[in-house]
């Protein structure tokens, strides 16, 4: 569009004809106040804050909602225009209570410092404030209507953006109030957008409820550890008597991959961090009792009986199972730790998508796979399975949105009629498990259709749909784990033939993408190299790594449960709940577990190694779409550790030379101050421990950047900018790259996680905020609340 | 004329020993004094170990808004907020200080803190008796700050006024 000029406060600028007044003046450095404007969201003019001056209209025009016309001439900065805005703020304070000292938002709220900036802090109104006492509407929000300002950004933040629609208004003038959709209680996704929204303290949040004030604590932007999407969100941590406490989790961090949005998970759910169940010191088994022992005494155990092990029945008596929230530093260390060290190739994790198949058919493809912030960019998106407003909120917040906003074209192919539908273009409804038929009839196979075609959808349809779907360039397809194996390879296929065509592949949990680049399999290593062919890794590593596919995980168990597995080292998963595992059939077996809590798992295990969480170590995430992001540490438990940590100090017990498995004296630079909460006192502690080990205490084997330095050089795909990464921006990863086509994928092995918004895996189970909200379908009985749901 | 001079000299300075002798004396009878103050005399204005106020109903001023560590140069103020509740009341608005520190091992008793708090809880009281061979104990607690309840409403059981305003704590363990 050709550009208008304007003159603001006597600077002439062009801007694109279109464009609102308020965002030209930002454009060049001029404030215009505001509060119910919001980038993103439709306009209201409610607030009356953004008054200019508009020569030749006879009154002030609100800025938020005037578009620029050729050769407009406003002023902002006039004793006109300054008496408006003070006269404003006059009237939203009429009856706004002096709470600032009380109230949650004051220290970030944008009405003290409008204010504070633009006077009127003194009311000439004598008369009495209307009052309306606080109501809460959800174990999360809480509602004050004397402090509100009707801006309505909740309303739309919360209809718009999330497609809920559970705020609205009623009554009028200064009677006027914001109402949940049950009256006096909210029954919607409970994401704590609208909290995180409001300009002032109307809206504010039960989980930080008058913990403490944004001025005293420290904000650490990080990524969310519980579904796949890779959110950012900012941890607000205090100080507390065993560390640094995480009092609240919010989006202050605009930058990351989700702009505004974050679900109840990523903004509430890191109470986990601070439940009283978590274990705080390693637990050895003694006489049928786990009873409490020193970190020493316990890698003294494990090394001691994993030796013995290694010695009498061979590598491969001994398994390992790796994590899907554990960062990528920690997997990679965890295989290269088994392969090396243990000598076996029995690795494997919860696989929750076909990663593997994926990677396989995607083999030499350049730029193939789409990131998060494609999502919100493309033209054209075809979601084949899952439930992405359950199970990928993000992602769901990525589609509506670029359909709302960019009027993307939405395509839902779906066994049931998931909410999206609500934004597609088209929506066609499949029997249940027919998704492999769906993505050979789209490769071309006619006859698929059979399975396909029942009621309104018939076989002209379905054809009608692939024509269209083939006729736009540039169209992201996204599939959940419901297509698997060779029906990947089908749908790569069709997507071939369409120009610019790029992948999304969903698994759930936070790394689980992760885990699987970092080869957490028993037959390839990181980067999908089978096995076999892994000449590069030998290399680098500078010793022979067993060469033969190892066991999988059933497999694990099965042998385990003949006497064949002695040993098994479990790294943060729960594979007896989630693969409903008989107990007894591991009771033969040396294990150990790192983990927070006393799961199924960690019952079983001999030695209990306390594990931190991903809000408590720094390293990368790799979501679903293969965005590489940062981790940095926010909560700290002095006595619990990084598995990363943990795993270099049983190696180092076992005889090993940890420079052989992190390359932290090779590393351009290992330490970049990244690893160590200055709070922790972390630093001192590898510091003493290095000096007395005759290691260089500045280049830390602790350290996982270090390990990420080897990550870069050897896995296909994750040579992203290094500068950009730390700086705490994503980086798009691809798999394709190197990798080889033939690969065997065990889809049998996949057991999706089928989270809801409120659940996540056995890491929910100790979230208090998840299980206290009456969305949860596994809400703990009222008089239960405190105690954990056991599922 | 040496002998003449030096007496005129031990003359002169001994009667203003003299005079001095029978004017009325100036230095404090600290702490051999009279009263719970032991002789101590203040100014209105000094600045001594802080009283947290409470209202007239006798509910405690304090909000637990944070503005008076955040002014604190020393960093020495550390507050936990809570929430009031009907069966539980402690403060006159929603929230209050469950726990209230100041570390008088870092105060340098400057009165930012009662110039930063917009409910008047904090103020200066007259306490100067705080030496101590133990760095810990000079960890003041809430409850060692916390002026007395009103009269009306009974006697505080932990507290006297005298050790309130001497800033003697009561509670010594
Ligand atoms: S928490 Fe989220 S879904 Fe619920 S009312 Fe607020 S914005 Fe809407
Ligand atoms: S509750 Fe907050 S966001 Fe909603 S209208 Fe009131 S001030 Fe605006
Ligand atoms: S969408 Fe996923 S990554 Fe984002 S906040 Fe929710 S659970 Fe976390
Ligand atoms: S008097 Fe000064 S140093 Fe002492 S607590 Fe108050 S603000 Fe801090
Ligand atoms: S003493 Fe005053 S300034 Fe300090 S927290 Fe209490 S109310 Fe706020
Ligand atoms: S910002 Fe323009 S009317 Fe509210």
């Amino acid at each position: 569009m050709p550009d208008v000029n304007i003159t603001v406060d006597g600077k002439k600028l062009a801007v694109p004809a279109g464009t609102l007044l308020i965002e030209a003046c930002k454009s060049v450095g001029i404030e215009v106040p505001s509060f119910c404007y919001y980038p993103g969201l439709s306009l209201q003019g409610a607030c009356r804050m953004c008054l200019v001056k508009i020569e030749k209209m006879p009154k002030l025009q609100t800025a938020c909602t005037t578009v620029v016309t050729e050769g407009m001439v406003v002023s902002t900065e006039i004793d006109e225009v300054r008496q408006a805005r003070k006269a404003m703020l006059e009237l939203l304070l009429a009856n706004h209570p002096l709470d600032c000292p009380v109230c949650d938002a004051g220290g970030e709220c944008e009405l003290q410092d409008m204010t504070f900036s633009y006077g009127a802090a003194e009311s000439k109104l004598i008369d009495i404030k209307n009052h309306k006492d606080e109501q809460q509407w959800s174990p999360v929000v809480y509602f004050d209507r004397p402090r509100c300002i009707m801006c309505y950004r909740c309303v739309r933040i919360c209809g718009e953006g999330m497609d809920v629609w559970a705020l609205g208004t009623a009554n009028r003038g200064s009677a006027q109030l914001i109402m949940p959709n049950h009256s006096d209680y909210l029954e919607c996704e409970e994401c704590g957008m609208c909290i995180d929204i409001c300009p002032v303290g109307a809206l504010t949040s039960g989980a930080y409820r008058y913990k403490t004030r944004p001025w005293e604590m420290k904000h650490v932007g990080t990524v969310c550890t519980h579904c796949a999407d890779g959110c950012k969100t900012t941890l607000g941590v205090r100080r507390s008597p065993t560390g640094m406490q995480i009092v609240r989790g919010d989006n202050r961090d605009k930058s990351g991959i989700n702009g505004d949005f974050l679900c109840i998970k990523g903004r509430y759910a890191f109470d986990f961090a601070s439940h009283d169940h978590r274990i705080q010191q390693p637990l050895i088994r003694r006489e049928g009792r786990h009873v409490p022992a020193s970190y020493d005494q316990a890698y003294e155990h494990i090394a001691l009986r994993l030796k013995e092990i290694r010695e009498q029945h061979g590598g491969h008596a001994i398994g390992v199972i790796g994590s899907t929230r554990t960062s990528n530093e920690e997997s990679y260390l965890l295989q290269k730790f088994a392969r090396l060290l243990l000598g076996t190739n029995n690795i494997d994790h919860h696989r929750t998508a076909d990663f593997p198949s994926f990677a396989g058919a995607l083999a030499r493809k350049k730029d193939a796979t789409a990131s998060m912030r494609d999502v919100f960019n493309a033209p054209a998106i075809l979601l084949i399975g899952n439930d992405p407003t359950e199970q990928h909120p993000l992602l769901a917040w990525q589609i509506r949105n670029n359909v709302r906003l960019h009027r993307a074209r939405l395509y839902v192919v779906n066994s049931s009629p998931i909410k999206l539908r609500r934004q597609a273009a088209s929506f066609t409804q499949i029997p249940a498990g027919s998704e492999p038929q769906l993505a050979a009839f789209l490769a071309g196979d006619d006859s698929a259709a059979n399975a396909l075609a029942s009621g309104e959808i018939t076989r002209e349809a379905l054809a009608a749909l692939r024509d269209k779907l083939r006729g736009e360039p540039n169209l992201i397809i996204i599939f959940g784990s419901e297509l698997r194996g060779s029906s990947i390879d089908s749908l790569v296929r069709f997507g071939a033939a369409i120009s610019g065509a790029k992948f999304v592949c969903l698994g759930d949990y936070a790394n689980s993408r992760g885990a699987a680049d970092m080869g957490l399999y028993p037959d390839l290593l990181p980067g999908y190299v089978p096995v076999g062919s892994g000449a590069r890794f030998h290399e680098e590593w500078g010793a022979p790594v067993p060469t033969e596919p190892g066991m999988n995980l059933l497999q694990m168990v099965d042998a385990a449960k003949a006497g064949r597995l002695k040993a098994l080292y479990i790294v943060g998963a729960n594979p007896v709940a989630r693969y409903n595992l008989d107990p007894f059939a591991l009771s033969k077996t040396f294990i150990v577990a790192h983990d927070m809590f006393l799961t199924e798992t960690a019952l079983l295990a001999e030695v209990i190694l306390p594990a931190a969480n991903a809000y408590e170590k720094s390293g990368t995430f790799t979501n679903t779409c293969g965005d590489l992001q940062l981790l940095k540490k926010a909560g700290d438990i002095t006595t619990v550790k990084s598995d990363f940590e943990m795993l270099l100090r049983v190696a180092d017990r076992l005889g090993f030379d940890l420079r052989q498995l992190v390359p932290f004296r090779q590393a351009e630079r290992a330490d970049l101050g990244q690893s160590r909460g200055a709070q922790s006192g972390e630093a001192d502690r590898h510091a003493i421990w290095l000096e007395a080990h005759g290691l260089e205490p500045k280049l830390s084997p602790f350290d996982p950047i270090a390990m990420l330095d080897e990550i870069q050089r050897l896995v296909p795909g994750y040579d992203v900018s290094r500068v950009e990464l730390l700086a705490g921006n994503d980086q798009h990863t691809s798999i394709e790259a190197g990798v080889a086509s033939s690969i065997a994928s065990q889809p049998e092995l996949i057991l999706p996680a089928n989270d809801t918004l409120f659940t996540s895996g056995t890491l929910g189970r100790y979230s208090r905020t998840l299980n206290s909200v009456i969305e949860n379908p596994r809400r703990a009985p009222a008089d239960k609340a405190d105690r954990e749901v056991v599922v | 004329m040496a002998v003449i001079k030096d007496i005129a000299a031990i003359a002169k300075g001994m009667s203003i020993t003299l005079k001095e002798m029978f004017s009325p004396t100036v230095v404090e009878n600290y702490p051999d004094g009279p009263g719970p103050l032991k002789g101590a005399k203040f100014q209105e204005r000094f600045r001594g170990v802080h009283v947290l106020q409470r209202d007239e109903n006798g509910l405690e001023k304090c909000v637990a808004c944070f503005l008076c560590a955040a002014a604190c140069p020393s960093n020495c103020i550390y507050i936990e907020a809570a929430e009031n509740t009907t069966e539980q009341r402690i403060s006159g608005a929603e929230r209050y200080a469950q726990v209230y520190n100041i570390d008088y091992n870092r105060c340098i008793f400057c009165g930012y803190c009662v110039e930063a708090c917009p409910t008047d809880a904090i103020t200066h009281g007259h306490g100067f008796e705080i030496a101590s061979l133990n760095a810990t104990s000079l960890v003041y607690r809430k409850e060692q700050m916390l002026a007395p309840l009103p009269a009306h409403l009974g006697s505080n059981a932990v507290f006297n006024q005298a050790e309130t305003e001497t800033g003697t704590p009561a509670v010594r363990s």
